[in-house]
């Protein structure tokens, strides 16, 4: 498969983005207290790296994620996507997968896939193009005519995906995907998602609540405490790629998977 | 809930306005007085309607027009509306035929009970029947099928009685949506009776209401308007009170 | 059987027991007359009942735009702003107990008893529910659409054109089926009360002088207005099915009309 030439037949080389986050806090004023969710948050994500976000519930991961995705601003800090700061959404640096599925039901799945391409007046043929190949890379070849109804769970965050790269950004931004699947669907979707983002050399930064997905899927992961969301480590995931169901059961796996456990108990 | 304070005081100023407003149209005479008497003249009138005999005298007929009505449609309709909803065969041939009873307006019968009792008491309770039954209907199969399969079958598993699963099952789950019901049918069943006495009546204070309007006598008329909107809605808050009290448990 | 041929069965049988049961004399004639001799009684009359139906379709469409449009405009605008939500939706529904109908007589002292008295007051009867319809779905718009729309770049007036409307279709079409059955009772009851044109003031009319066939020809009329309203708005639902399924929105419209959502359709 070589679907990354259909997408971008102008641009060779993969276009992939580098993440900068410096000393970044969030305070949620409310009318009796000031709560700090996040709290001197730093990381960097190189080009081309899949990067998940871990921690207990009301971390702040998802805050983190969209602001990143310029949804949300930092109170204090800076958050630098290829050297640039991200006052508002720009799809042209960065793809957002929000949870659960939120394609228009109005839409059929290409047409939500060229949403953002008719947001800035993109022709037709070409809309349709673009959205032609983004939905062949996801594996959606020939349901672009059914609306999300129509499509299961697991198809409907194929969509989502493709609507994400339609515009070939550097950063592909990912709050809990897979959170509303089965377990089974789960599973194929993250491989599915390990193939796509080898295909097209994206930078990924994916929050979960899942561990074992969180080790399958990254090659870093940061694990962050509760309020005050803060890192409290890091790990690089030494296993090779591409990864494979048998991976789940090694021990490098299981040790992995018990440190990040070890400091979410801790937080929680 | 640091706002709910707040909220009520907004809401105590709005009505205080809309009072206010309509003081100051009349006062100035922005507005006709005679068209549009004064709030302070109609709440007064109101005072000195509610020492008058013959408007208490209309209120009883009302009130007695109401409840009996009311006392027929409920236990009548709850019976219906529970065989309907469990039994799905007759759920499934009743159900459209039902919503299709609600949807027509039940005024246009209204010379249809005339026809039939004569103007008098009886015409006027079957006519609050007849525009409550059907809500009843609805509210109870409603209710029964918001009584959730999975708690029956917890019940069945560990070995709870008929009488048991209907006194700790049904009725917890139900009493929310059935007060609710009562609610709804009393607001459905108040504006039968009191459209039949504007319609066609001797008594009754829909049919002062109507007089009163047909002689133009404002201050009489708006005074009666006040007193019924007064009267519903204590009803209506009161029932909802009651409602919120028992909903903690509804989720 | 299945339950349609069983519910085609028992509408049949009911128009069949409206002819059988007067012409054998076991309902009086006065109480019920037959359907054959109201449909005479109807046809004989069609130039009357023609011009009666023109003046009621004229004041029902009026007030029609007042009470949807008026209606579903307040409530998009006290449905997405939280404030004015909290401080007047229960205002509105503690309203909703009264029964609107008594100030039909304000509206005749006022505006006269000709069509203005009726507009003004199927309006008010048809503006409240199509108001609190309208604010409830707008209320269950997923605001992650918002969002997404957002992250993908959206302004302002994109989201609304986009987002908003298309998702607050299936809400706006519940607001003109609760609302617009609201103003036909509307206008058809404040006829019967005091006018001097339109369907209901025939019903009153024949009614005073108990002649029954014609009073039922009037009541078939309205039957048939009220019925035809709704398969009008149940092919619109059709031809917009593709939201009904898709939003939680649709959903809730999709199936019939809450049980709370109804003022007394009197």
């Amino acid at each position: 498969m070589q679907p990354l030439a259909n997408i971008t037949p102008l641009k060779p080389a993969p276009r992939a983005g580098a993440i900068k986050v410096g000393n970044v806090g969030q305070v949620f004023k409310t009318s009796t207290q000031d709560v700090v969710a996040l709290s001197d948050i730093s990381l960097e994500v190189k080009p081309g790296r899949f990067v998940v976000l871990v921690g207990p519930s009301g971390c702040g991961k998802s805050t983190l994620l969209m602001m990143m995705a310029g949804l949300r601003q930092q109170t204090s800090g800076t958050i630098l996507i290829n050297d640039a700061p991200i006052p508002e959404p720009d799809p042209n640096r960065v793809g957002v997968v929000f949870q659960e599925a939120s394609l228009f039901p109005w839409l059929t799945a290409e047409e939500n896939v060229e949403f953002p391409l008719a947001l800035r007046g993109v022709a037709k043929a070409e809309r349709r193009a673009k959205a032609e190949d983004a939905l062949k890379l996801v594996g959606l070849e020939g349901f672009g005519k059914r609306h999300p109804h129509e499509l299961s769970g697991g198809m409907k965050q194929r969509v989502s995906i493709a609507r994400g790269l339609v515009q070939d950004p550097p950063v592909l931004l990912m709050d809990e995907p897979f959170a509303a699947l089965d377990e089974q669907t789960r599973m194929t979707m993250g491989d599915e998602l390990l193939r796509i983002w080898a295909a097209t050399g994206k930078t990924v930064v994916f929050v979960t609540h899942s561990l074992t997905e969180a080790v399958y899927l990254a090659d870093e992961v940061i694990v962050m405490s509760a309020r005050p969301g803060r890192i409290v480590d890091q790990l690089t995931i030494p296993l090779p790629r591409p990864r494979t169901y048998e991976m789940l059961s090694g021990d490098t796996f299981g040790t992995l998977r018990d440190r990040i456990w070890r400091h979410i108990r801790k937080s929680a | 809930m640091a706002g709910s304070l707040g909220i009520k005081v907004a809401r105590i100023v709005i009505v205080v306005a809309v009072f206010a407003a309509w003081e100051l149209l009349s006062r100035t005479g922005m507005v006709n007085p005679r068209l549009l008497p004064s709030a302070s003249d109609t709440l007064a009138t109101l005072w000195e309607l509610l020492q008058r005999s013959s408007v208490r005298n209309d209120l009883a007929v009302t009130a007695s027009e109401v409840l009996i009505a009311f006392i027929l449609a409920v236990p009548v309709g709850a019976v219906i509306g529970f065989a309907i909803a469990e039994n799905r065969y007759f759920a499934e041939v009743a159900k459209p035929l039902l919503f299709f009873a609600f949807s027509i307006p039940k005024s246009i019968f209204l010379p249809m009970f005339i026809l039939v009792f004569g103007v008098g008491f009886s015409q006027k309770v079957g006519f609050g029947f007849f525009s409550t039954i059907f809500i009843v209907i609805m509210s109870t199969t409603t209710a029964v099928e918001s009584v959730k399969v999975d708690h029956l079958t917890v019940a069945r598993s560990y070995g709870a009685t008929p009488l048991q699963t209907a006194w700790r099952v049904y009725l917890p789950s139900m009493l929310p949506v059935l007060l609710e019901a009562l609610r709804i049918s009393m607001i459905f069943n108040l504006t039968g009776v009191i459209l039949a006495e504007m319609y066609a009546s001797r008594d009754g204070i829909g049919h002062q209401i109507a007089t009163w309007g047909e002689n133009f006598q404002m201050k009489q008329l708006l005074a009666g308007v006040v007193m019924i909107a007064a009267i519903a809605m204590t009803f209506n808050e009161l029932v909802r009170s009651v409602e919120t009290r028992c909903s903690h448990w509804r989720t | 059987m299945s339950s349609t041929t069983l519910r085609r069965l028992i509408v049949i049988s009911l128009i069949l027991l409206w002819e059988v049961l007067p012409r054998a004399g076991l309902i009086p004639e006065l109480f019920l007359p037959s359907l054959s001799s109201t449909l005479a009684a109807g046809w004989n009359e069609a130039g009357e009942y023609g011009h009666a139906l023109a003046v009621t379709l004229y004041e029902v469409a009026i007030s029609m735009v007042f009470a949807c449009g008026g209606g579903i405009l307040a409530g998009a605008i006290v449905g997405s702003l939280p404030g004015p939500r909290i401080l007047i939706m229960p205002m509105i529904s503690s309203l909703y107990a009264v029964p609107l109908v008594i100030l039909y007589p304000v509206f005749t002292v006022w505006l006269g008893i000709g069509s203005e008295s009726k507009i003004a007051f199927a309006s008010i009867y048809g503006f409240l529910p199509t108001m609190l319809a309208t604010a409830a779905g707008i209320q269950t718009i997923d605001p992650q659409l918002v969002l997404a729309a957002r992250s993908m770049g959206a302004t302002l007036s994109q989201r609304l054109i986009r987002v908003i409307i298309p998702a607050a279709i299936p809400t706006v079409l519940s607001g003109l089926r609760v609302g617009g059955a609201l103003v036909i009772v509307g206008v058809v009851v404040s006829e019967m009360l005091i006018s001097s044109a339109g369907i209901g003031y025939l019903i009153s009319r024949y009614r005073t002088i108990l002649d029954s066939q014609h009073v039922f020809a009037g009541v078939l009329l309205v039957l048939a207005m009220a019925i035809a309203f709704n398969a009008a708005i149940k092919w619109i639902e059709r031809k917009a099915s593709i939201w009904q399924t898709g939003t939680r929105a649709g959903q809730r419209a999709a199936e019939d009309i809450p049980v709370t959502a109804i003022q007394p359709a009197t």
